[in-house]
């Protein structure tokens, strides 16, 4: 610990519990890795009881390593294209669960550096227009931006234009955003706005994209959520991994300041510590209260009961992207550009298993298949198996490439499309190995709170072991008992969704549990 | 007054104060929903799910220990909702490798015993870093730990204090002193309060006088704690064959302290029975020896020796201490025969400092 560094810093960092994290996040770049006598030392600075502190240091991945830390992402796009090995390579390296850069995998990060270099695979899509890099606020306006935020955004009009579109949220529940917006708009203030851009479901890349090519046009997109919620306050809650994205939005937010167009609000970021589960709206509200990034039970739900007890907008940071040309060419316009009466465009981040990996805006009701091989360069070899969403989405075989990646049609699969993260799969790549690196992630990022969560995953995932290897320690009628018990009874949406992966393998690949039906059925005691 | 609700509990028609947690409510009306997680002095928590019941109209089951009774509701505590009692009783086995390691009660055995719940299997990383303290009052054994916080929250809701932390997350999330130290090392002040609520004796008394009988053996006797004039209730817990008092421990429906208790309620209990307790008064003799009397006699003598020193210096050279273990009434007794007997300012009680 470099103790003159840190008498140093100390007086400098405010006392307010809400800066927790953020205090945590200095004091791990700017003196070292959070050792318990640093830990204590800002405990005792900002007079919060040290076992609080241990419990939120403890809590994420990464205040306890170096900032410079060689990190290696072992999901499962990752893990398919070699990630083991180069773990196997490097002894000192870091293993973590997601690194949101799967479109370059398998994918390392030395410090803020991703390794190999960031591209960007994408096309100009009507509603985000990811085609070209915005440079500055005037590169931004010259391609026709900040006209809503100029506009007197009557909030019955905005509602209107919201409902017409019937833009549902892109971070993966796809809950109605007009509906939520005219839902908080009715709570008494002060109200927040908080942006979830802690994008950390496997595969999903598409928040990065948006941030890191279009910073303006989110920011934009905030603007517009916080005047309309009347929100002196705004919070973008970003994951530590976008170096990047930080950086752009630092800067966007800095020329809409300049230019008068903040309007006397304060828009700050929340820099996560390596936690998938914060990524979820209610945890992420307590990881930005300064405690451990568990999940809340509801109701109250945020828009009601949010941070700090007060009422509180949370969008997705796609979601936000799509809002600014939905007020300029109306709802009526976006709903249009969906394909097979579905409505709308969104971002795909398709990887894996294509030509060309990447993050692509395409229309909603597009089929695998028509995703792949208009934008993502095709098939690149046999496939065995597609995640259509996201890590909680589901596993999709190939029948299913023809179906279209709505939540309607995949409900036939039993699968959803969660964040439209994409991920293709090699047919050398067992659906088994596929399932159980999807379980060791749940069971890695389980929050610990409810039990059939926290247990649940990782027995499932010991299973997935066990069956790679053809055995089975639980029986069919057990393991459905044990999901059915996990979809139901758990808090949040980690353990309610993550049977859905296991029963989508039982149902398409049956041989591979073909154990579960020899399986020892006597008890463990 | 807390206004009346009407709701349905399992068909029947009934009321409750608005506002009422339901696992409190339906136990009113002789409806049992098993809860681990639930403490009634503490906010809830709804963790470990095992209080699981139907409402109608929500999407899932609620957690009764976390759902507040309202107008019209309608909740079944039975049918199918009960088989996840069993296997969420069967997940939390999977990980329970030492059921009782301090002789305490365990609430989930009991739960597994009542629901035919069996572990299916052992989970490979059930297996806790061990935790060995060198204090001589509480032990832990992390295996027997079910992670539902109750101890934690005790500690931060109750107590105040940071003794105990819920650390990590997924499977290797453990609650441990605060940053795997000795209890020593933390604020923890010994009360046992986590030992106190913990459902399955993870946290026990390592203080044990003498017996390897299981709490739920020993005869226990309410009395009031001796040590301060607070007068918390207390249960001895005794030997039902030597007698002798092995553990203390407190009930929630006890006032003034409501099943907390201190270290010295908790632990200090050895010199009931230690030979060296004075058991009848004593007055020295002729022959510089202690002597056993009566306490007309005890009295006396003491009486005569203060008598003796106002008379010969006066009422100033007398002063009394009191003792920290007197109750009020008491004090204010010595302070009245300090003042208006003897005729000195000169009290004090250990108490005050």
């Amino acid at each position: 610990m470099d103790a003159v560094r840190l008498v140093a810093l100390l007086p400098r960092l405010p006392t307010a519990r809400t800066r927790l994290l953020d205090n945590l996040g200095r004091v791990r770049r700017e003196v070292g890795p959070i050792t318990p006598e640093l830990s204590d030392a800002l405990a005792d600075h900002m007079n919060i009881r040290r076992g609080e502190v241990h419990e939120v240091v403890s809590f994420y991945s990464f205040l306890q390593v170096p900032a410079g830390a060689h990190r290696i992402c072992t999901g499962p796009v990752c893990d398919c294209f070699g990630a083991r090995d180069l773990l196997a390579q490097h002894p000192d390296a870091i293993e973590v669960a997601c690194l949101g850069h799967c479109d370059l995998a398998p994918v390392q990060t030395r410090g803020d550096e991703i390794v190999p270099a960031v591209t960007h695979s994408t096309n100009e899509g009507p509603a985000i227009g990811l085609g070209r890099r915005d440079e500055t606020i005037a590169d931004y306006a010259a391609r026709g931006g900040l006209e809503p935020l100029r506009d007197s955004l009557a909030t019955d009009r905005v509602i209107g234009e919201l409902k017409a579109s019937g833009i549902t949220g892109f971070g993966g529940a796809g809950f109605p955003t007009g509906v939520k917006w005219e839902a908080v708009s009715r709570e008494p203030g002060p109200r927040y706005v908080v942006v979830n851009a802690d994008e950390g479901e496997p595969g999903t890349i598409k928040d990065r994209y948006v941030m890191e090519l279009r910073p303006h046009l989110f920011v934009e997109g905030v603007l517009i959520a916080m005047r309309f919620a009347e929100a002196e306050e705004g919070y973008i809650y970003l994951r530590e991994e976008y170096a990047t994205a930080q950086r752009r939005l630092l800067d966007a937010i800095e020329e809409f300041r300049v230019a008068g167009l903040l309007d006397g609000r304060s828009l700050e970021l929340v820099i996560g510590a390596g936690a998938y589960i914060a990524g979820e709206e209610t945890a992420m509200l307590e990881s930005m209260e300064g405690r451990r990034a568990m999940p809340r039970l509801r109701p109250p739900f945020p828009a009601q009961v949010g941070y700090l007890g007060r009422p509180t907008l949370i969008n997705n940071v796609e979601t936000l992207a799509h809002i600014p040309a939905i007020l300029v060419k109306g709802g009526d316009w976006w709903a249009s550009l969906g394909r097979r009466g579905t409505v709308g465009t969104r971002l795909w981040s398709v990887s894996g298993a294509v030509g060309a990996p990447g993050c692509y805006e395409a229309p909603s009701g597009i089929t695998t298949r028509e995703l792949v091989e208009e934008h993502a360069g095709g098939f690149a070899g046999e496939v065995g198996a597609v995640v259509p969403g996201g890590a909680a989405s589901g596993i999709l075989p190939p029948e299913a490439f023809d179906t279209p990646l709505t939540r309607d049609a995949l409900r036939e699969y039993g699968a959803g499309v969660g964040s439209a993260a994409v991920q293709v799969f090699p047919a050398s790549y067992s659906p088994l190995r596929l399932l159980a690196e999807t379980m060791r992630f749940f069971a890695e990022e389980s929050c610990q709170k409810c039990t059939p969560c926290r247990i649940g995953n990782r027995a499932l995932h010991h299973l997935c072991e066990e069956l790679e290897h053809g055995e089975a320690a639980m029986t069919r009628e057990k393991v459905d008992e044990w999901l059915l018990a996990m979809e139901k009874t758990s808090i949040c949406g980690l353990g309610q969704a993550s049977p859905i992966p296991v029963r989508n393998a039982m149902r398409w690949w049956p041989e591979l549990f073909a154990p579960l039906d020899g399986a020892r059925s006597s008890s463990a005691h | 007054m807390t206004a009346m609700v009407e709701f349905t509990l399992d068909g029947r028609a009934v009321s409750a104060p608005e506002g009422e947690l339901l696992v409190h409510a339906a136990a009113r009306h002789d409806t049992f929903i098993p809860t681990l997680c639930h403490d009634s002095k503490l906010d809830p928590y709804g963790g470990c799910r095992m209080c699981v019941v139907d409402v109608e109209g929500s999407p899932r089951p609620m957690p009764a220990c976390a759902t507040r009774v309202a107008e019209g509701m309608v909740v079944s505590t039975n049918g199918a909702i009960t088989d996840f009692q069993r296997t969420l009783t069967e997940m939390l086995l999977s990980e329970h490798l030492n059921a009782s390691p301090g002789g305490r009660p365990n609430e989930l055995l009991d739960l597994a015993n009542e629901l035919g719940a069996e572990a299916p299997l052992i989970l490979p990383d059930a297996k806790r870093e061990e935790y060995d303290d060198r204090n001589r009052l509480m032990g832990y054994d992390p295996d027997a730990c079910i992670l539902c916080n109750r101890c934690v929250r005790y500690t931060q809701e109750v107590m105040q204090c940071s003794a105990l932390s819920l650390e990590g997350r997924g499977g290797q999330a453990r609650i441990v002193p605060t940053w795997g130290l000795s209890w020593l090392d933390t604020e923890c002040e010994l009360c046992g309060g986590c030992l106190s609520v913990c459902p399955t004796g993870a946290i026990y008394e390592k203080f044990e006088e003498g017996t390897k009988r299981p709490e739920r053996a020993l005869e226990q006797v309410r009395t009031t704690c001796t040590f301060c004039g607070v007068g918390c209730q207390i249960d001895l817990n005794l030997d039902p064959e030597t007698k002798h008092i092995v553990k203390v421990t407190s009930k929630d429906e006890y006032l003034p302290n409501e099943g907390n208790l201190c270290v010295k309620g908790r632990f200090a209990f050895n010199f009931v029975h230690h030979p060296d307790r004075l058991t009848q008064p004593l007055v020295r003799g002729e022959d510089g020896e202690l002597h056993a009397t009566t306490w007309e006699h005890a009295l006396q003598v003491a009486a005569d020796g203060l008598r003796g020193v106002i008379e010969r210096h006066g009422s100033q050279a007398v002063g009394f201490l009191s003792s920290a273990r007197l109750t009020n009434e008491e004090n204010y007794l010595i302070q009245k025969l300090a003042r208006a007997v003897v005729g000195t300012n000169s009290v004090h009680s250990c108490e005050s400092t």
